[in-house]
């Protein structure tokens, strides 16, 4: 939560990270159907997030959020801007 | 003390909160590892030490906002009042995820019990909780549970008991939103009591405060509330202004920085976390190249264990019907109440028993799919497939509904409430029914071993299933593209850790669909049996055209087999001494006899060979005789009648009155097909097997014809049962009957263009044959 202020709020969409990147919500554009949706399962900015996986046929991304593994779509995951956790 | 209770249990899904339900009521109830596997609010009963209590299983949601169709029931069922407890299971190797719905139940004021579940995988994980702490955070009682053991329910029930003698006094949660949002949501709960409400006497404004804050749609919609609307907007505005706080996710927000706050408080690790097991399965489960053909593979053998493994089983049954007929046959006197003999004899124990073999495959093929849902794979199933299903206009989670559509229409209808986009669940209901089901398996199975050679066999089943996924999948595209334009819900699937599934849980649950398959075996069809074989004997024809009786005796006369016959068969080796002795009595060689001799290829001499002409061509005018006798009766009767009405329809798809009469039958239920086939053919005799049924058929139908039957078979409407789900879950008779309509017509035209064609280009008559 406290490193939200210090992130570059621009970010990086998380349809566009690799799998195995670990990454931060920074904002979760106002465009986005899924806000409420989203944020009732810890979706929110400043959460960390890991990419896990990509669905075979494309379309599913899977994240792991809070120990727990979610498939979101890739067109909704656009409005999830990120910003990579560097390791120390 | 009061002694009832109504207790409300509440989780996140896949916490094991049905595990819980059936531990406390002993309900059976199948216990699924796929999101929103308890979709309706179910209830059970238990005494506790003479309290009686009513326990709610409310659906698995991760909040208690109106997001999707669960999170309102459970909104309802919370907000009105009777509830004395809520019982709120936490999946306790995510604390911090499982709590974040009871920081919003505590805000109820509702008397709370926590219950800890699967506290030995926390343990295992490492997770120590500082229980007495984390109680004061929330204000409730905790309980530590392991709901899938005997054992790890019981603590459970010593809590409850202490809980509810103490319900008057539970705390109050030491949650806060802090003082800028506080401050608002104080200001609006001092309009709500200004209103002086009622109707929500029981729930705290605060309570609604808080959700009109977050705009959640189901408090707005309350029309009470409508004078402090200005107020809220008011709030959220300045929310907005001063603290750059946005109005629809600042709560959940919070709620999250609360949580993580109490959980550094109470909760600590005293291990390094691992990569999990599941993690690891997963790497190659879900994996982008092996993902899709693990899943082809697991698919077939689901239909191996269903297909293969039951046919041994399905031989036991029906022997035991057959001999179940031939020994009523022959306890009950055929002069004793002659009607109620034949009806149960011919009409039920051949219906119900032709149903009721197929059994096996049923209960095999429900307990692939328990184990594919309680392992936890179906929802990685909906992963892999999302894509590809994408293309044809459907989705991830239209998958699982459509797998089990090869089992029964029913349940996987019901299953579709897991999909939350309403256009997309709208879709998968109305080409569900393509799927071919269970019950149409018994036509394949009668048809495809009658006419089709062994090496075509498993090929034409296959083509029969991909021709119906193929016109679903094609439908779904059109009416994508057509019916729903426009973007869809948007998409969230929790996909569990891998569990071992309970053989106990498989076993209800598998139990449970067989305990339907043969309710409806009990009921519909039986009634349809006797309805049925009704229609198919009455009114009696009591005026031939012609005195069949004296004609048959007068062919018997001149063609039976004579005295030097006899002595000449009793000199060969063509059948053995017993079968010689009953030929004597009868003067007649019986057909299957014959059959079976001709096709052993023995060789005869001529005279041998004269002596089997002899005997065949007595036994064909007989037959001729009684079968013209059998068909002037079976006109004559409401089937016959009903039957001839409706064969200007049905003649260009190349049905007669006879599959007329049964297709009719079928759309009540698709086993009625068979069992209608086998009381039309059964000629009265008791001793009929599927084996003469299967040799009628080849002798009255060409294989385009039998193709046909099964092509109009797959593309109807599968029974009434389906038409009336499909009517309560799209809550409309106008589309439940559309449906209805719609693939009739489709099941009409494409087995008219496939027996034209066929006919035409002479497929099964002389092509194939």
């Amino acid at each position: 939560m406290k490193a939200v202020c210090t992130l570059d709020p621009a970010g990086k969409p998380l349809a566009e990270l690799p799998v195995g990147t670990k990454a931060t919500i920074v904002q979760i554009m106002p465009r986005s159907r899924g806000r409420k949706k989203f944020a009732d399962v810890g979706i929110v900015p400043g959460t960390e997030l890991l990419i896990e996986a990509h669905a075979p046929f494309g379309g599913l991304i899977r994240v792991k959020v809070m120990e727990t593994s979610m498939a979101l779509h890739k067109d909704d995951a656009a409005d999830i801007m990120m910003q990579e956790v560097k390791n120390a | 003390m009061r002694n009832t209770f109504r207790i409300a249990l509440a989780g996140n899904p896949n916490c094991g909160k049905t595990c819980i339900f059936n531990a406390l009521t002993g309900a059976r109830q199948h216990v699924g590892n796929y999101p929103g596997v308890t979709v309706e609010s179910k209830s059970g009963e238990f005494t506790l030490d003479g309290i009686k209590i009513e326990l709610i299983d409310l659906p698995g949601v991760y909040s208690l906002s109106s997001s999707s169709p669960e999170e309102n029931v459970v909104f309802q069922e919370l907000t009105a009042p009777g509830i004395d407890l809520i019982l709120n299971v936490i999946d306790s190797t995510i604390p911090q995820r499982s709590l974040y719905l009871t920081t919003q139940l505590a805000e109820l004021h509702i008397p709370m019990q926590l219950v800890f579940n699967m506290s030995d995988d926390a343990e295992r994980k490492g997770l120590k909780f500082d229980i007495p702490k984390l109680e004061k955070y929330f204000g409730s009682p905790i309980v530590k549970t392991v709901g899938n053991s005997v054992n790890g329910v019981r603590p459970l029930l010593t809590a409850l008991k202490k809980t509810l003698s103490s319900l008057d006094d539970h705390g109050v949660p030491m949650l806060t939103y802090g003082s800028d949002i506080d401050d608002a949501i104080n200001a609006v709960a001092a309009k709500i009591d200004s209103l002086q409400l009622s109707c929500y006497r029981h729930i705290p404004s605060r309570f609604f405060a808080i959700k009109l804050l977050e705009k959640d749609s189901s408090v707005l919609k309350i029309k009470a509330f409508e004078p402090v609307l200005s107020e809220v907007d008011e709030q959220i505005r300045h929310l907005w202004d001063k603290h750059a706080i946005e109005a629809d996710t600042f709560m959940a927000d919070r709620r999250y920085a609360m949580l993580a706050g109490a959980c550094r408080d109470t909760i600590s690790t005293t291990m390094e976390k691992r990569r999990e097991i599941s993690d690891r399965i997963d790497m190659v489960m879900t994996n982008k190249v092996l993902g899709f053909p693990l899943f082809l593979v697991i698919m077939y053998l689901t239909f191996y264990l269903t297909f293969t493994v039951a046919e041994p089983l399905m031989g036991y049954i029906e022997e035991f019907f057959g001999w179940l007929g031939d020994m009523l046959g022959s306890v009950w006197n055929e002069a004793s109440l002659p009607f109620l003999r034949s009806m149960i004899i011919d009409g039920v124990i051949s219906g119900v028993g032709g149903v009721i073999v197929f059994l096996p495959n049923i209960l095999f093929l429900f307990f692939a799919i328990a184990i594919l849902e309680e392992s936890g794979y179906m929802s990685r199933a909906a992963f892999v497939m999302d894509g590809l299903m994408r293309k044809f206009g459907l989705q991830g989670k239209s998958f699982v509904p459509l797998v089990l559509g090869f089992g029964c229409t029913v349940p996987a209808i019901m299953a579709t409430r897991t999909i939350e986009s309403e256009r997309d669940r709208k879709i998968t209901i109305m080409v569900l029914p393509l799927m071919s089901c269970g019950a149409r398996l018994p036509i394949y199975a009668l048809i495809i071993p009658a006419f089709f050679p062994e090496k075509y066999q498993a090929f034409t089943m296959w083509l029969i299933y991909i021709i119906g996924i193929a016109i679903g999948l094609i439908a779904a595209k059109l009416m994508k593209s057509t019916l729903f334009k426009g973007d869809g819900e948007v998409y969230l699937m929790e996909l569990p850790p891998y569990r071992m599934p309970s053989f106990k849980s498989l076993m209800l649950h598998m139990w449970d669909r067989g305990r339907m398959y043969l309710h409806k075996a009990g009921t519909i069809i039986l009634a349809t049996s006797i309805i049925l074989y009704i229609c198919n004997t009455y009114p009696e024809k009591k005026e031939f055209s012609m005195d069949y009786d004296a004609k048959i005796e007068e062919v018997k006369q001149s063609k039976s087999l004579t005295d030097a016959n006899i002595e000449f068969l009793k000199t060969t080796s063509l059948f053995g001494t017993e079968a010689v002795a009953g030929i004597s009595k009868e003067r007649a060689i019986p057909q299957e006899m014959i059959d079976e001799l001709l096709a052993s290829e023995q060789k005869m001499t001529i005279l041998e060979r004269n002596l089997i002409d002899k005997a065949q061509s007595l036994n064909k005018e007989i037959s001729a005789l009684e079968n013209a006798r059998m068909a002037e009766q079976m006109e004559y009767t409401v089937s016959g009648r009903v039957g001839k009405f409706l064969e200007p329809v049905f003649k260009p798809i190349g049905f007669d009155w006879k599959i007329t009469t049964a297709t009719i039958g079928a759309l009540a239920a698709k086993e009625v097909f068979v069992a209608q086939m086998g009381i039309l053919y059964s000629e009265g005799e008791t001793d009929e097997e599927s084996d003469s049924l299967r040799a009628q058929l080849v002798r009255n139908y060409s294989p385009l014809q039998a193709f046909c039957i099964m092509l109009f078979c797959l593309l109807s409407i599968p029974c009434l049962a389906t038409l009336a789900i499909i009517k309560r879950e799209l809550n409309s008779w106008e589309s439940a009957i559309s449906v209805g309509a719609g693939l009739f017509v489709l099941a009409y035209v494409v087995t008219l263009i496939v027996y034209q064609a066929g006919s035409i280009l002479k497929i099964g008559t002389d092509m194939l044959s």
